[in-house]
């Protein structure tokens, strides 16, 4: 009887502490996942002549590239629908979507994908091999780019405030400020999946 | 109020003893209840989860997504104590108080995997109401506690995940645990009002059980008169 309330409490303690230790480890896990950007883009100081993707000419054009498969990029979606709606109905929308060539048909048809068609008047382009995201020096899904009628980078980053966390951010009032005219330039670090694979980062 | 005042003390005792017997049978088997709802909720976390966003992508690679870890380590991590303490020690103090603070825990789980969905935080406010079930004001006090403390410990370390803004006033956790502490108002009292019931019952429980004993000897003595006469 008395071995057996010994193994009892020995197991409640066992079962506590594994309690404590998972509670603290989930919470850090969580926070760095979350909160760590990931590789800021190297993009063009002016629109790269090499795009497929027509710029604007008398309005300002704004880039996202996405990764279909990412979720958090769900969130980076609804950001860029409350940038769509709070922008002169001239801003041009591109929503470029990898697609690594060797999958199959249909790999890049996801909820982000039909997000992204949803958008008013984006235009959804699918990136074979990511080779618009090379064009503008990306890495990362969401990663935003807003070039003016003139062609120059005004904005670069991210528009979400965390990885998959939807909300009012720097870099989302900063595209809306210059998406409506405003002057000066903006960046903001960028949360998603890599749309680069590790072999493809060397 | 329909407390039932009890005069003799043997029967006062009796009153108590039936109300403590008839808490720890209640709160046994919300403990229980409660193991039930944790484990399921678990299970739900990692549905969730897979569902959701069972992947991280890097190009055309993927890994199983962070999301998926959490909700099974994290969520078995979560689940464990309170189960075990339901069942090995059911209707205790301990028991009640961990199961409050890890009903708590899975909210703020659920409410990560969800992406900080608005929506999901009405599981924080269920979950009080839940816990209202073991007429113990103090497991509420204890539930909003653990509440206040994570949007607190988020709020200065990582405000974005719990406020959707990422410089909240310092105060605005207490603008939150203000919410809960609104619901707490009437759950605590529904406790104190039921806990007052119970006893009522207790009482009037002892009230029969003393006045059907007074009978029974009343008819003992009568049966004995009678045979004696009859003798």
């Amino acid at each position: 009887m008395r071995t057996r309330s010994v193994i009892v409490a020995a197991s409640i303690a066992v079962a506590a502490a594994i309690w404590v230790g998972t509670v603290a480890a989930s919470y850090r896990v969580i926070q760095r996942f979350e909160t760590t950007p990931g590789r800021a883009a190297a993009a063009p100081k002016s629109w790269p002549a090499e795009s497929s993707l027509a710029r604007n000419h008398d309005a300002p054009t704004l880039v996202m590239l996405v990764h279909p498969q990412c979720s958090c990029t769900r969130a980076s979606l609804a950001e860029l629908q409350a940038v769509i709606e709070k922008s002169p109905r001239t801003l041009r929308t591109y929503v470029v979507v990898y697609r690594p060539r060797q999958e199959k048909p249909g790999w890049e048809q996801t909820d982000v994908y039909t997000a992204a068609t949803r958008l008013r008047g984006a235009r959804v382009i699918v990136d074979e091999d990511g080779r618009e995201a090379k064009h503008f020096g990306t890495f990362t899904s969401g990663q935003t780019f807003l070039y003016d009628a003139a062609g120059t980078l005004r904005f670069q980053g991210g528009i979400t405030m965390l990885r998959g966390h939807a909300g009012l951010n720097s870099g989302r009032a900063d595209v809306i400020r210059i998406a409506n005219g405003e002057s000066g330039k903006g960046s903001h670090p960028v949360f998603g999946c890599s749309i680069v694979g590790r072999s493809e980062r060397r | 109020m329909s407390d039932i005042a009890v005069d003799d003390p043997k029967t006062a005792e009796r009153a108590a003893e039936l109300h403590k017997e008839q808490t720890d049978v209640r709160r046994a088997k919300v403990d229980k209840m409660f193991a039930f709802l944790l484990i399921v909720e678990w299970i739900v976390c990692i549905i969730a989860a897979i569902v959701v966003s069972p992947y991280a992508w890097e190009g055309k690679e993927h890994v199983l997504h962070m999301h998926v870890w959490v909700a099974i380590l994290g969520g078995a991590g979560i689940t464990i104590l309170p189960v075990m303490l339901a069942f090995l020690r059911p209707g205790t103090t301990l028991t009640r108080h961990v199961i409050a603070a890890s009903q708590m825990l899975m909210s703020a789980l659920l409410i990560h995997l969800s992406g900080g969905r608005i929506e999901t935080h009405f599981h924080v406010f269920g979950s009080l109401a839940f816990l209202a079930f073991y007429l113990d004001w103090q497991v509420i006090i204890t539930a909003t506690v653990v509440v206040a403390a994570d949007h607190f410990l988020r709020g200065i370390y990582w405000p974005e995940s719990v406020y959707g803004v990422s410089n909240p006033e310092w105060w605005r956790f207490l603008e939150h645990a203000g919410w809960v502490a609104f619901e707490d108002v009437f759950l605590i009292w529904s406790c104190v009002f039921g806990q007052r019931e119970m006893a009522s019952a207790a009482a009037r429980q002892a009230s029969i059980e003393h006045i059907s004993e007074q009978e029974q000897l009343k008819t003992a003595a009568l049966e004995m008169a009678l045979a004696e006469m009859g003798a």
